[in-house]
């Protein structure tokens, strides 16, 4: 059982937000609290006086790949996750006009070309949509020369990869960004400083957003610094609370915490989805945008938020002009 | 042993009806396809039973046809052919899910309406609307015991007024509204007719001779749609491929 609602498409983002509004940090922010099951709404420069001294905030420091990639015969590749053996995991997508759709076909063994003389090797299919293979060359310095940054048609034109990166970005590896960090900037981060919140970094390498449809999921590469581990551990210790920034957090984080939410260092791949059946045992917050309908996603939000809450949540966003997707505006759901 | 469900899959050796078999026969279905030539269609028939997509690990999809394949070479305006296509399904056990992908476009290049040679317009009414009504009659009576389904492939030229495609258009219009008071008068099976939109297909090609066609999406694009339709027994109707496709598919700007 998930949320559900139809989302029109002015409830989209179709531009980065300092494009329609002032800055990157221009966003609306919905904060609802478990317990009091109450919903507010403030602007996302609000953020500092709404968490206390103590708490923690967990980014994800993964850059945003160019993982776009035109191949010979009216294919598009996206490059989505590196697996354990080098090979990718990828998405074949089919012209349809100028735009590109799920392309149903390939068969293992096939080889595509690819621009500046690579060749992709399709080696087996890995889920529905996605594919195992490899490329003839390194794949990410490949991409930084060749690949463009995934966009959905609801963004309407394309944007300098910068617009692709959060304030916390460093190694690159993510076939698209982690959101829910976007809106941060230098200014808001020294506010959070200043206020005596702390901001710890983790990975993990986010693949394509198949997680948004009704899909299988798939392993995506994380890690947990040890530092990291123990600042979460202290700040529970201590009472404060764990936000993560974005739900690609919360799947690293709870893949290195134990039955009692002791977090360890931790480094791998991860296959874990979170539920309200699985829970939350080491987060007690989490910072995210706005999901599409019936996604997996919702699901993990709903380990955090009642299901009748979330629901409010969901209507006083589409009823109050929330905008959804990368450049849109974001939830914070507190205990 | 339960049998696995029978389809029939009328031009079946290439463009959209290949990518619908594939698509059927990794959904479980066995197969009776058909097509005018031969070799094309043998070819098909074998890459269908074994698949170039055999997986060979971590597949979680079967790419091959589990149930039978049968290829029966012909031409569906021919009443014999016909009759060896049920022939087929029945000793397969009877089909529930007759697709009628089969068609011509006419003369090519297309001409307009004007100058269209009346034996080539005879010809686009004779394969596109009297010998899929006349199959779909054959079977029948195994489709509404299956409780079953007709799935004819039209085209957005039917309702749409495109110069040169007159000859194509009138006769997917007459199919279509075959299909309309079909749906209307079999309450035991569904009629669906799904414009697929444009396809990178011989027949596409036929009607844009000499020109690059390359940006149309592959026909296996849009068979997720289809399928959802016969998995999902949607209602009797038209549909657009494109509508079809499983919730959560993004469409994407192409790389430049």
């Amino acid at each position: 059982m998930t949320v559900d609602f139809a989302l029109p498409a002015a409830r989209e983002a179709h531009e980065p937000p300092e494009a329609r509004s002032s800055g990157r940090d221009d966003v609306a922010l919905m904060v609802s609290r478990r317990r009091a099951a109450q919903i507010s709404h403030h602007a996302f420069a609000d953020l500092p006086g709404l968490l206390l001294p103590g708490d923690l905030i967990l980014v994800n420091t993964s850059g945003t790949l160019p993982a776009a990639v035109a191949a010979g015969g009216g294919l598009t590749v996206h490059f989505s996750t590196a697996m354990p053996d080098g090979d990718w995991l990828i998405e074949l997508r089919a012209a349809h006009g100028s735009t590109t759709i799920p392309h149903g076909g390939g068969a293992p063994g096939q080889r595509l070309d690819l621009p500046g003389g690579a060749r992709l090797l399709l080696t087996a299919r890995f889920t529905a949509r996605l594919w195992r293979a490899r490329l003839s060359t390194a794949v990410v310095p490949y991409l930084l020369r060749h690949g463009v940054p995934i966009r959905y048609s609801y963004v309407q034109r394309s944007w300098p990869a910068q617009a692709y990166q959060t304030v916390f970005a460093g190694r690159p590896g993510s076939a698209e960004m982690p959101s829910a960090s976007r809106p941060f900037t230098p200014q808001i981060v020294t506010r959070l400083v200043a206020r005596g919140i702390t901001i710890a970094p983790l990975t993990l390498h986010t693949g394509v957003s198949s997680l948004e449809g009704d899909e299988d999921p798939y392993p995506e590469y994380y890690e947990v610094p040890p530092m990291t581990a123990r600042l979460v551990n202290l700040t529970r210790r201590s009472g404060g609370r764990v936000i993560a920034a974005g739900t690609t957090v919360v799947r690293a984080l709870e893949s290195a915490a134990g039955p009692d939410g002791t977090v360890t260092a931790a480094a791998g791949w991860t296959e874990l989805v979170v539920t309200p059946g699985t829970g939350v045992r080491a987060i007690d917050g989490l910072l995210t945008g706005l999901h599409e309908p019936r996604s997996s996603h919702l699901q993990m939000l709903a380990a955090f938020a009642a299901e009748d809450l979330l629901t409010r949540c969901y209507a006083a966003a589409l009823d109050r002009g929330y905008l959804w997707h990368e450049f849109g505006d974001v939830h914070l759901l507190l205990p | 042993m339960k049998n696995s469900p029978v389809a029939v899959i009328t031009g079946g050796s290439r463009g959209l009806g290949y990518a619908l078999a594939r698509a059927l026969a990794c959904a479980g279905y066995s197969l009776v396809i058909d097509g005018r030539d031969e070799a094309a269609l043998r070819a098909a028939a074998a890459t269908l039973t074994t698949g170039p997509g055999t997986g060979t690990s971590a597949a979680r999809e079967p790419a091959g046809a589990d149930g039978p394949v049968i290829a029966l070479p012909g031409d569906i305006a021919d009443p014999a052919h016909r009759a060896e296509l049920r022939a087929a399904a029945v000793a397969l056990g009877g089909a529930s899910l007759l697709v009628n992908n089969a068609g011509t476009l006419g003369a090519s290049p297309l001409p307009a309406l004007a100058d269209y040679p009346v034996d080539a317009l005879r010809d686009a009414l004779e394969v596109n609307v009297l010998a899929p009504v006349a199959l779909t009659q054959l079977l029948l009576p195994d489709l509404r015991r299956a409780g079953g389904a007709v799935l004819c492939v039209t085209s957005d030229a039917a309702v749409e007024a495109y110069a040169g495609w007159g000859g194509y258009g009138a006769a997917k219009a007459a199919l279509e509204q075959a299909c309309n008071v079909l749906a209307a008068e079999e309450s035991a099976v569904r009629v669906w007719w799904v414009d697929p939109g444009d396809l990178r297909t011989d027949l596409h090609q036929q009607a844009f001779p000499g020109e690059d066609i390359s940006d149309r999406p592959l026909p296996a694009a849009v068979t997720p749609g289809f399928l959802r339709l016969i998995s999902e027994r949607m209602p009797s109707g038209r549909y657009r491929a494109a509508e079809l496709m499983p919730a959560g598919t993004r469409v994407s700007e192409a790389p430049a």
